[in-house]
């Protein structure tokens, strides 16, 4: 496949090298990045690229591999009007994402305390296989929960009503229609609410040194002091819930899609056009699952400042545990660009809006939208804010962490969890999990590192570095 | 060769892939049950002290086994449970393919069971399933 270099940092495949290509492709990677990507991307991308009303480009992040249908890391934009919507496209975890969490607490504090506090929000916050969460919910609760995400959680008490304000779209997106959800993504979801899940998802007690931030006056308008300031970072989304209402609506757009006369390379690319009935439904019942992971990551939030408070002997509020960001990662959006309102997917990719951007909250429009990427429970995490660059380049897009090598299976025969758990002890971080398997597929050598992402990112300018974040303590499913 | 399974190491990045085999279409539903079991906890250390009968139709057998693994994934999360085993048959009449087991299993519990990955769903990536005769195979992948 013909792969020609627009810059160090920007590579593109061209319309003719597949069949049915309607726009180039485009990776964003630098050469030592690049070389690390999977085939499954460039064939991805590709399909992606077939896609009918795709405007510009088909794009994929440095932190791109193989996914279901897109890649992960992939980002494209739909004509609102002509174009489709497709769940391979958003991901089957929709609203997966990301929160940090900033505190006023230094490592001096937290390290003699260390063993008491994971112990503590391992307790209390739900992971692994099945494990049910503590609030418990009725129908009409759930329903109000897909309608009102983070609000409705702040509004029960499970959070402060400032937390809004440092959310994508408030917490709350609008177009959530619980009566297009099946009782089967219902069933599933009921019982998840405040939980981790497995996988890659975790939480996450992190400390920034002053040596690792690259943008003090950014970093100071975001909450992030430095001096060894203790940080939390969340990493999950809509559970059960989300994957069944990705499941559901894949077998509706198999089955319209002949009757649309669409086509796709990969069964999941399953698409409809956005304004069809079947992907208006789809589109709300996407934004209910959006709304879910919002709670989700609001109600953790609440157990991660009871559980400090009960460890420091102090409240949350005089711990200053304000939220800095929770960007989603997996999710379509209507947006306006030049070309005119575009449905946006984002699979795996970050919204990366900078201070130009209206839509942002007044208190973001200094410094661009914050961007939180989470590295390999071994090798840190990085907070980053948007720019207008981004906006022009990628739809407002960039990375979202540092994207697998290595098969799960692989990293299991490479290391036993208990040694991994070990190893990370001695180098000072203090990992619990639920599952050990789990632990090991999770290595930090089974992924990307996560500096030549981010440095592929701030070269091309969609993205710009503020604050490294090291981890100290991490809670796995 | 009743059933059997293996976990694929190289065609499913971030999440778990699988191939089951078996002698006949009901040991093929046996393997890809067992590795679908073995994937989210080590069924050794799961009790039997929750179950639930299934029985699910289709006229193709490929489509059959997507919806009874899928099922199962639905189980783990509705009841809130992980699997020691579930016995099952498939038989073929007029013309359809029925599956009919029991999920047995228990509820959830990480201080007493090894607990493995979080399974969110049945993909149809690679998903295929192929054979005659004596020799029934199937490929999974599994998002986790």
């Amino acid at each position: 496949m013909t792969v020609n270099r627009i810059s160090d940092e920007v590579w593109e495949i061209p319309p003719s090298e597949k069949a049915g290509m309607l726009v180039p492709a485009r990776i964003y990677a630098i050469p030592a990045v690049l070389q690390t990507m999977d085939s499954g991307v460039f064939d991805q991308v590709t399909n992606v690229a077939c896609l009918p009303g795709i405007q510009r480009y088909a794009l994929c992040m440095p932190d791109g591999h193989w996914g279901y249908g897109f890649p992960i890391g992939g980002v494209a934009a739909f004509d609102a009007r002509e174009g489709i919507i497709s769940p391979g496209g958003v991901g089957y975890d929709v609203n997966c994402g990301m929160r940090l969490i900033r505190t006023d607490l230094t490592l001096a504090d937290v390290q003699p305390r260390l063993e008491r506090l994971m112990t503590e929000l391992f307790r209390r916050v739900p992971a692994g296989v099945g494990a049910g969460g503590s609030v418990k919910l009725t129908r009409g609760d759930l329903n109000a929960v897909m309608v009102e995400g983070a609000r409705w959680c702040v509004e029960q008490g499970y959070g402060w009503h400032q937390d809004l304000a440092r959310i994508e779209e408030g917490g709350r997106i609008k177009g959530a229609d619980p009566s297009v959800v099946s009782d089967q993504a219902v069933s599933r979801g009921i019982r998840q609410l405040g939980t981790l899940g497995s996988g890659n998802h975790y939480l996450e007690v992190q400390v920034v040194s002053n040596d690792r931030i690259f943008d003090a006056a950014t970093a100071s308008a975001l909450g992030i002091t430095g001096y060894d300031q203790i940080v939390i970072m969340v990493h999950c989304g809509s559970r059960g819930f989300g994957h069944q209402v990705a499941s559901d609506y894949l077998k509706v757009f198999a089955k319209a899609m002949p009757r649309h006369g669409i086509s796709v390379k990969d069964q999941q690319l399953a698409c409809a056009p956005f304004l069809s009935p079947e992907g208006q439904d789809y589109f709300a019942a996407m934004n209910c699952a959006a709304n879910m992971a919002f709670a989700n990551r609001q109600v953790i939030t609440h157990h991660v400042r009871e559980g400090f408070a009960a460890v420091f002997d102090r409240s949350p509020e005089e711990l200053g545990m304000n939220l800095v960001y929770d960007v989603a990662h997996n999710i379509a959006k209507v947006e306006r660009y030049p070309e005119g309102d575009l449905l946006v997917h984002r699979k795996g990719a970050t919204r990366a809006f900078g201070p130009g951007s209206m839509e942002l909250w007044p208190e973001f429009r200094t410094t661009g939208q914050p961007v939180i990427c989470g590295g390999s429970m071994e090798t840190g995490s990085y907070l980053l804010v948007g720019t207008d660059q981004a906006v022009a380049d990628t739809f407002g897009s960039t990375m979202h962490g540092s994207g697998r090598t290595m098969s799960r299976t692989q990293a299991k025969k490479q290391v036993r969890g208990e040694q991994l758990q070990q190893q990370m002890k001695q180098r000072g971080i203090l990992v619990k999990a639920v599952s050990m398997s789990g632990l090991a597929e999770e290595a930090g050598f089974a992924y990307k590192n996560i500096s030549d992402v981010v440095q592929t990112v701030e070269r091309a300018g969609i993205t710009k570095k503020v604050a490294e974040l090291r981890p100290v303590g991490n809670i796995k499913g | 060769m009743p059933s059997s399974f293996r976990f694929l190491e190289d065609i499913a990045l971030a999440d778990i892939a699988f191939e089951a085999e078996g002698d006949s279409p009901e040991e093929l539903f046996r393997g890809a049950t067992q590795a679908l079991i073995e994937t989210m906890a080590d069924p050794l250390t799961v009790t039997n002290s929750w179950n639930h009968h299934l029985t699910k139709t289709d006229e193709e057998l490929e489509a059959l086994l997507f919806d009874w693994l899928s099922e199962m994934v639905y189980w783990k999360d509705a009841a809130g449970v992980v699997f020691h085993e579930a016995p099952l048959t498939v038989t073929w009449n007029q013309g359809k393919w029925t599956v009919s087991g029991t999920l047995a299993g228990a509820p959830v519990n990480s201080q007493t069971q090894e607990l493995r990955n979080d399974v969110k769903g049945i993909t149809r990536h690679l998903y295929r399933v192929e054979g005659a005769g004596a020799h029934w195979r199937a490929t999974v992948v599994v998002d986790v």
